[in-house]
């Protein structure tokens, strides 16, 4: 099956500025896909790329077989990241309308809206004015008329800025729901854990480079895991553990004198139980042992050199 | 196209139901017709003042200044009767009217009026006297001296005192000789009210003229004659319609030029600023982004051309169809004529391209601007050139009226950026045809150049957030930014 998105060399550059370096990635159809970085990596640029916004310095991008978005613009769904809508349309005006764009009839196009919106419990604010809503009723809006064609391929630029856990728990299902359906979906986030939660694929970028690409579990791979160890042990004990690499001291409240928290990182190959096995064989006064798996957070600093 | 109309609808119902457009659309009819009631109105509301002459010359020269100031009286009639054959008789049925009522008397304007202007004859009302002589209080009659008199007078004059049957005095003037010269003082109720004096000063003048005159040996027959003279001028053109004698429907072609041009200016501006205004709106909302990923920059920029343009033609089209209902049911002959010249060798179709041409070229460079700004105040910043180049046209329209073939005129007629203006002024005066087509050739060009530059740049400017200078957006156009 081919790609529903692909990249090969892209670059994007400003004047002297480059913002995307040879970034090359790939989206097979039905995946919902994270594209992460931290602030200033080059993701809103890429994406503006993707759309046909703007147009790459050097590479080539694929958008659902079409080589550039603008061809495809009725079969792509886009949530920018600075949102906004006219504020004096109501609701089921506004998806009708970015609906109509796309090519769905405005008498259907209103029928959608209805029904999307009543959906995401904006049934009572369907026909008041844009400015009369909540933020959050608002970023709801502009998501449903992002969806209201049923797009193949849906962008969202910092979809769960800005939305409270509530709403962010229903975002996250309406993007579950979209995968379902079977569209593709590539949304930028520097949230690691609804990353975590949606995706199968992320791609992570770093000053316009890509610095991975796989899945979650590949991801937390490329960081160290962790151990916690906690009683009256110091920072040398832990450090002469075999594969520990870091140790950093905790002290926490409500332990007994004498005992600590230690958090030891781990080398890339390195046992926990080697070091489990040693501690017992020093005979060191060790009250707790437990592995922490990385999470993709870990993986984010890892990859990105620490930037946020 | 579906998406070009789309946003056309979303531009022209985003304008058409708010307050503002309603009320822009009525308020110029509305300023329109109580503007050209309020000078009647304050005619008509104007308070009836009395004034009497106090004679302590011994020659009568009261006597003198009443008739002046019935001839003045007269004469006010006869302009007001002129004024009403105008519009729909023209000039030379104004003329006629006039000539009927100075030989005989506003009766006879009026029943001239009725014959070559029974339209403005059935709204015509004569004008009001707003100045009654009256006879002055009994006890002037033993004022020796003007100050004497004026003792007398003044309490008439501030309302203390009324005239026989309870009339009140409003002004008084005291004549009197000194040194063989005719003094006059005027008492006047209200210190600002300067209607009296003028009135008593041209009623002076002409009684010294006319008395200088006959002391110098003219006789009075003459000096009535002198006054009565008024010369004709008759002017003939070989392009005049009646191929002789130039009328009011030849320099009729000048007047709707000036006129037109005017209103395409205005339009244009108007309608150019309504779509910087949405896209500004539009920045500021981050609407342009979606937008710009839902449909090309074109379609974008000339769905929103396109809806503004239908808000535009709304407005001039209720202006228009307004001001043709009121002209054809008052003054069908003017009606007829502008008419006339309006489908004369294919002006209408001229009009209309260098509308078209005009506001593409404006609407396009205001929208692209819009696309830089996220506040009105930030567009003031590009605006100012843009504004000197358009003050320009209206600079030279105001020459085009008398002169629309002054070479400057015709030079200026081919920039692009003034055509749609200048040859709006001077086609109705029928500029050779190689200037009409050649200019549209070259605006037509121009336009589309701009419509490709404003795309490029409302691209760019769309999603820029870069500080705001020429400098910054012509590097962001460039792709630099």
């Amino acid at each position: 099956m081919s790609a529903a998105l692909q990249l090969e060399g892209v670059v994007k550059r400003y004047g002297r500025f480059e913002a995307v370096k040879g970034l090359s990635f790939a989206v097979q159809p039905g995946t919902i896909c994270g594209f992460l970085g931290p602030n200033g990596a080059g993701k809103t640029s890429t994406l503006r790329m993707i759309l046909g916004l703007t147009e790459p310095t050097e590479g080539r991008i694929s958008v659902l077989g079409a080589p550039d978005g603008r061809m495809v613009r009725d079969r792509i769904g886009f949530l920018p990241e600075e949102r906004g809508l006219y504020r004096k349309m109501t609701p089921v005006d506004t998806v009708a309308f970015f609906a109509g764009l796309k090519g769905v009839p405005l008498g259907e196009g209103r029928r959608r809206a209805k029904k999307l919106l009543e959906s995401q419990g904006l049934g009572a604010s369907m026909k008041k004015p844009m400015k009369a809503l909540s933020k959050g009723m608002a970023q709801k809006v502009q998501l449903m008329a992002a969806i209201a064609h049923e797009p193949e391929l849906v962008i969202l630029d910092e979809p769960f800025s800005g939305l409270d856990p509530v709403n962010q728990q229903g975002l996250e299902q309406v993007i579950r729901d979209l995968a379902n359906r079977g569209a593709t979906v590539l949304f930028s986030t520097h949230v690691m854990q609804h990353a975590e939660r949606l995706c199968r694929q992320v791609v992570l970028l770093a000053n316009g480079k890509k610095v991975f690409e796989g899945s979650i579990q590949a991801a937390r791979g490329a960081a160290p895991r962790f151990l916690e160890l906690e009683g009256a042990l110091t920072p040398e004990d832990v450090a002469g553990l075999p594969g520990v690499v870091g140790v950093e001291s905790i002290a926490r409240e409500g332990l007994e004198p004498g005992v600590m928290l230690h958090q030891a990182s781990l080398g890339l190959n390195a046992q926990p139980q080697e070091a489990l096995k040693t501690a017992f064989a020093r005979g060191l006064d060790l009250r707790r042992f437990e592995v922490k798996e990385p999470t993709l957070h870990d993986a984010f600093i890892v990859l990105t050199g620490g930037e946020r | 196209m579906r998406r070009l109309l789309l946003i056309a609808r979303r531009e022209y119902f985003a304008y058409a139901k708010t307050v503002g457009f309603w009320l822009s659309l009525l308020v110029l009819p509305a300023f329109m017709a109580i503007g050209a009631m309020i000078p009647t109105m304050m005619d008509r509301a104007a308070p009836v003042r009395t004034i009497a002459f106090v004679d302590l010359t011994g020659q009568d020269k009261a006597a003198g200044l009443k008739a002046a100031l019935d001839g003045r009286w007269r004469r006010e009639q006869v302009r007001a009767l002129r004024s009403a054959a105008l519009a729909e008789a023209g000039p030379n049925g104004g003329d006629a009217v006039r000539d009927a009522a100075e030989k005989a008397g506003p009766e006879a304007g009026q029943e001239a009026l009725g014959r070559l202007a029974p339209g403005a004859a059935r709204a015509y009302k004569p004008p009001k006297r707003n100045l009654l002589v009256v006879e002055p209080p009994p006890e002037l009659a033993g004022a020796r001296d003007p100050d004497a008199a004026g003792r007398l007078l003044s309490p008439y004059v501030a309302g203390d005192k009324t005239l026989t049957g309870g009339r009140k005095l409003d002004a008084a003037v005291v004549l009197w000789m000194q040194g063989g010269e005719l003094k006059t003082r005027v008492w006047s109720q209200s210190v600002s009210d300067e209607g009296v004096q003028d009135a008593v000063r041209e009623a002076l003048e002409e009684t010294v003229r006319r008395d200088r005159l006959i002391a110098a040996g003219v006789s009075p027959e003459a000096v009535e004659a002198l006054e009565q003279v008024r010369p004709q001028i008759e002017v003939y053109s070989p392009k005049a319609a009646s191929g002789g004698e130039v009328g009011f429907r030849d320099r009729l072609p000048g007047i709707m030029g000036f006129a037109l041009g005017m209103l395409l200016w205005s339009s244009i501006v108007s309608g150019a600023s309504i779509l910087m205004n949405s896209v500004i709106e539009e920045k500021s909302n981050r609407v342009l982004e979606v937008l710009l990923s839902s449909a090309s920059t074109t379609e974008i920029l000339a769905g929103k051309v396109l809806g503004v343009a239908g808000i535009t033609l709304t407005v001039l089209g209720a202006w228009g169809g307004l001001g043709a209902f009121l002209l054809y049911n008052a003054f069908p002959g003017i009606a007829h004529d502008l008419v006339s010249v309006l489908t004369e060798n294919g002006l209408a179709f001229y009009l209309g391209l260098y509308l078209i041409g005009g506001y593409l070229m404006y609407a396009v460079l205001f929208a692209a601007i819009g696309a830089f700004c996220e506040t009105p105040r930030e567009a003031q910043t590009l605006l100012g050139p843009v504004m000197i180049v358009l003050a320009i046209p209206i600079v030279v329209m105001n020459v085009a009226i008398r002169t629309p073939d002054m070479p400057i005129l015709k030079i200026l007629s081919w920039v692009p950026f003034f055509t749609p203006f200048l040859m709006t002024a001077r086609a109705p005066t029928e500029p050779p045809l190689v200037e009409i087509i050649g200019t549209l050739a070259a605006m037509a060009v121009t336009a589309w150049i701009m419509v490709w530059l404003a795309s490029k740049a409302f691209r760019a400017g769309a999603l820029s957030t870069a500080k705001l200078d020429w400098k910054s957006v012509l590097a962001m156009v460039g792709g630099k930014r």
